[in-house]
């Protein structure tokens, strides 16, 4: 790798340039908001392991016993199919398009909604079956699991109703619309934890 | 920035900040999301029907496995643009997920939670 | 090679046309001006104001757990001590080691990686200034937390590593490990931010030139040690998680009765543990590894080995957690593979001793205060590093687990290694911060009256490890020949003390006699790396211009040149190539701000209502909440970051409110290039 002497360096200064301002390309936000999302893998690859050791219970009723997998799947599709109107939020605003994206952006709070509501009708149809938080290592570790990814969840429904309001408020102009890329990181995230958390804790036998 | 590009066209490069290839049209993220909802509904079926030849007897955890990789992948690739942006991404996600991977695997192989005999978390 | 730039000084205009930096979109929300008095320290965003907080605030945390050690040791000067309690003693000795190792050594790390990062790398402040004051607030909201539990039913007493079950409420009613639990998970946070903000400074905030195989070693180090931070950190807050829901909310996740596995505990502790002791150590190996070259007036020898042995000891580090474990029957396979695995580690932090004797191998080696203290690191470290391999001998280490062997051990690494090259980046750097020298003379004497209480209190702990003396015991019978060697090291210990108190008198005296003296020379050490470069103590826009950068240790190469045969000749004077004080007027610096003191302040308001009552809790989570939403709703300080950078998504927790310090149009020049240069580089 040869490196490049400050005469070119200076040289290149008046070509065409973008607004890249950083020596990896790529914005600061943008950076960081991966890498935190690298640093989330070990914390829900964590509780995963926990809930993977402790998934039998020795007294109480067990994930067997409990899952309905029909209705998980349709909550986890709502989850599945919120990435996508993430995904056209972004495509909308890096288009110029602020109405499409608002439309794109509500929707995709109302079905991450949608999966909460799903969440809790779950959380308590189990407790009326009797698992309780302390019933079982089972039912501490799969409360644990799903109620912090539940949480992350609604996180990202506050960051997108607050993106929502900015950009009504016109406090998101195109030059920012990575604000809507990064927020669309962080949720595409809590999607993909989520399709772990499907397959692990509630497919696999 | 000021005109509009259309929802059937790329985003070019120049709007994006740090994007090697402009991100996709619209389609195809629908096309993608329709490909996740078929992998989904293969998912749902080799639980709800184990007897069907590809996943009977042992095959049916490692086809889940691989299938879900598919969807985490696919999710990573597409919509979080990681197929668009510059590698360093990439490195960056995939490094903190291998680390995770890599160390909680030894740690329930040392908890023998493959073996079927794991006396300290099976027994009762 | 003493090109710089001039830098653009046309006005800076916001995107939409307004020149009004001032606006206040909700109507209240202006951002604070004070530049001087303690309003400006707790709004400041300024990276050295940050760096010198954090140093301040660990020193005197650094007296809380020293005057902790002294009690313990104090109880141990004689058989059958009476001066504490056993359950006073489970406490301090739990308080000490949490307090040395979560409030002082990586503290001291983060001040010196947040003061001196940015000016090694030539960059203006960190990626995120914001965020960079919210990771010290929240640190230090973190330590008075923790230390509050002595004033409210008494200190965790399970040990810094609190394994299950005694972490239990059941063998811990008090609520000691709650607040050591809930503290440790606030300072995760703090650290988990300032990973994520120190490594995009490293990556994204280069000056021109500045490629990565150009960079200081320190600043090396400080990019392996935020990596190991990103990604150990959420292994302990997963722990303490279940921690937490064990203890506050009655969950199952260590209660054996309902088949839970202590071990589990064991494993995520020492997952996140083991690459802890390393990123606690890098920090003082990279400064080490700027101190022995200036000294010994050559370059580090093999730079790229000393590099790539740090990272290849951060990546490495992850693999060797449960020789922590040897005892607690992981059967004989695991505890072969990781007897192995750690042996295996050996050899990068071998391959950097060895760099460091070549390095002042045949140099002209000037025994300065901050040298001697580097060489006391190679040294002490050598001796942890040894006995630290005969522990990972599994059979041997049956023998020495939980023995005063271990404590030798690691006091060994982290007070030899770790705090001497603290002491030798304290010294070093001092008139770059302070702008006056600290007192050679006592200096010297400080480093060797350290060497010697260091070795007296921690030498005799190896014999009386092997003649099987246990650790956490408050007492010991007389008779079985512990008498002797605890009484030295009690001696010893106390004389620590008082080289600590040396070396706050030298602040103070060194302080007084330099108003007599002419104004510190920016370079006093004639030293390699471009921090020399800027005038002491460092303005607060750091380089005016920024330098383009060409080799490893440029600023050496700015003064010296070399002959055709290889001897070193001047080529330019030092006053000629080190930059003069401007007024900085035309460069654009980040806005203080209040609201990362109003988050921080909030988060362990939010712990209280935990142990005592929810009503608390939510009061806490309206402040933490409110502040964020405050920061982004902050009227953007910089106009130049409004076309992609300035504030964020609300809510967005450690990763919210971005706002890039532009380095400069002329810094953009050479980005590319090194952008380009830097695709496909593995990141750590």
């Amino acid at each position: 790798m040869s490196h490049p002497t400050v005469t070119e360096a200076d040289a290149h200064a008046t070509g065409a340039h973008i607004e890249h301002d950083t020596n990896t390309g790529i914005s600061n936000t943008k950076l960081a908001m991966w890498l935190f999302l690298a640093s989330e893998c070990l914390l829900f690859g964590g509780l995963i392991t926990t809930y993977l050791l402790y998934k039998t219970p020795l007294e109480g009723p067990s994930g067997k016993d409990l899952y309905d997998i029909p209705f998980t799947s349709a909550s986890s599709f709502v989850l599945l199919m919120s990435s996508l109107t993430m995904v056209l939020a972004v495509s909308a605003i890096e288009r110029g398009d602020h109405h499409r994206m608002r439309v794109w952006l509500g929707a995709t709070g109302l079905l991450g909604a949608t999966f909460i509501a799903g969440q809790i009708y779950e959380f308590t149809a189990f407790y009326r079956e009797g698992l309780g938080f302390t019933t079982s290592r089972f039912s501490s570790a799969f409360y644990t699991l799903t109620g912090f990814h539940g949480v992350h969840v609604t996180v990202g429904i506050i960051m997108l109703v607050s993106l929502v309001f900015l950009s009504v408020r016109g406090k998101l102009p195109e030059h920012r619309s990575e604000t809507v890329e990064v927020v669309g990181l962080y949720w595409h995230f809590v999607d993909v934890v989520w399709i772990l958390i499907f397959g692990i804790v509630y497919l696999i036998p | 920035m000021s005109t509009t590009i259309s929802q059937h066209d790329p985003v070019p490069t120049e709007v994006l900040d740090g994007a090697v290839a402009p991100y996709s049209r619209d389609k195809t993220y629908v096309f993608t999301a329709l490909f996740l909802a078929v992998v989904t509904v293969v998912e749902v079926l080799a639980v709800e029907l184990p007897d069907f030849p590809l996943w009977s007897g042992n095959m049916l955890v490692p086809v889940l496995l691989l299938l879900m990789a598919v969807k985490f992948f696919t999710v990573a690739w597409v919509f979080m643009h990681l197929k668009f942006d510059k590698p360093i991404l990439t490195w960056a996600f995939y490094s903190g997920l291998l680390l995770a991977l890599g160390v909680y695997v030894m740690m329930l192989t040392m908890f023998r939670l493959w073996y079927g005999d794991s006396a300290s978390v099976r027994s009762s | 090679m003493a090109i710089t730039e001039d830098r653009p000084v046309e006005p800076l205009a916001l995107p939409s046309g307004e020149t009004d930096a001032d606006y206040k979109p909700a109507g209240v929300f202006t951002r604070p001006k004070a530049s001087k008095g303690w309003r400006s320290w707790v709004t400041t965003v300024d990276h050295k104001k940050i760096g010198i907080m954090y140093g301040a605030t660990a020193l005197f945390f650094f007296i809380v757990g020293g005057v902790e050690a002294l009690l313990l040791r104090a109880q141990l000067w004689a058989p059958r001590g009476t001066l504490l309690s056993a359950d006073l003693y489970n406490q301090l000795y739990t308080m000490h080691g949490t307090t040395m190792i979560f409030l002082v050594v990586m503290p001291i790390g983060a001040a010196f990686a947040n003061y001196l990062m940015p000016l090694q790398i030539g960059a203006r402040d960190v990626a995120f200034p914001r965020i960079n004051a919210f990771s010290y607030w929240t640190y230090l909201s973190a330590g008075l937390f923790l230390n509050s539990s002595w004033f409210l039913g008494g200190g965790a007493d399970g040990g810094w590593f609190n394994y299950a079950p005694n972490n239990g409420v059941l063998f811990s009613p008090s609520h000691g490990i709650d607040y050591w639990n809930l503290g440790l998970l606030i300072a995760g946070v703090a650290s988990l931010t300032g990973a994520v903000n120190l490594i995009v400074t490293v990556l994204n905030m280069r000056a021109p030139g500045m490629s990565l195989m150009r960079m200081p070693v320190f600043t090396w180090m400080t990019l392996v040690t935020q990596f190991l931070l990103l990604f150990a950190i959420p292994v302990l807050t997963a722990a303490q998680v279940l921690l937490m829901m064990d203890r506050l909310f009655d969950a199952n996740f260590f209660n054996v009765s309902k088949g839970a596995s202590p071990l589990l505990w064991q494993h995520l502790f020492w997952i996140f543990g083991h690459p802890e002791v390393y990123l606690m150590i890098l920090p003082a190996f990279g400064l080490v590894s700027d101190i022995l070259p200036t000294f010994s007036r050559k370059p580090i020898f093999g730079y790229p080995f000393i590099v790539f042995s740090g990272v290849a000891i951060g990546f490495m580090g992850w693999g060797v957690w449960a020789h922590h474990m040897f005892v607690s029957g992981i059967g004989p396979i695991s505890v072969t593979a990781f007897a192995l695995t750690t042996m295996f580690i050996a050899v990068p932090t071998g391959v950097k001793i060895l760099n460091w004797t070549a390095t002042m191998w045949g140099g002209k080696l000037q025994f300065t205060a901050p040298m001697l203290f580097a060489i006391g690191l190679v040294l002490m470290f050598t001796i942890g590093g040894l006995s630290g391999v005969t522990s990972a001998v599994a059979p041997g280490d049956t023998q020495q687990t939980d023995t005063y062997y271990i404590v030798a051990h690691f006091h060994y690494v982290l007070f030899g290694g770790a705090f001497f090259g603290f002491m030798a980046g304290f010294y070093y750097y001092w008139s770059k911060v302070f702008g006056y020298m600290l007192n050679e003379t006592l200096g010297k004497a400080n480093f060797w009256l350290m060497l010697l209480a260091f070795n007296l209190t921690f030498a005799p702990m190896h014999i009386l490890g092997l003649q099987g003396m246990s650790r956490r015991i408050y007492t010991y019978d007389s008779g079985y020949g512990f008498e002797l060697w605890n009484r030295v090291a009690t001696i010893g210990a106390f004389i620590l003390a008082s080289s600590i108190a040396l070396f706050i008198f030298n602040i103070f005296y060194s302080k007084a006699k330099a108003k007599k003296l002419p104004p510190v020379s920016p370079d006093p050490w004639d030293a390699r790396t471009i921090e020399w470069m800027t005038p002491s103590p460092v303005p607060e826009y750091n380089f005016d211009p920024v330098p383009t950068i060409s080799r490893v240790d440029d600023f050496w190469y700015r003064k010296y040149g070399e002959t055709k045969d290889g001897a070193l000749v001047r080529i330019a004077e030092t006053d000629d190539v080190v930059q003069k004080r401007s007024d900085g007027k035309h460069i654009h610096l980040p806005s203080p701000s209040y609201w990362p003191v109003v988050v921080a302040v909030g988060l362990p308001i939010v712990a209280y209502g935990l142990l005592y009552t929810l009503w608390l809790s939510l009061i806490g989570g309206i402040i933490v909440v409110g502040g964020i939403f405050g920061w982004a709703l902050e009227p953007p300080d910089d106009p130049e970051a409004g076309h992609d950078d300035d504030d964020h998504a609300p809510d967005d927790h450690s990763a919210s409110g971005d706002e890039a310090v532009a380095v400069g149009a002329s810094a953009e020049v050479a980005d590319d290039e090194s952008a380009a240069e830097k695709v496909g580089e593995p990141v750590g």
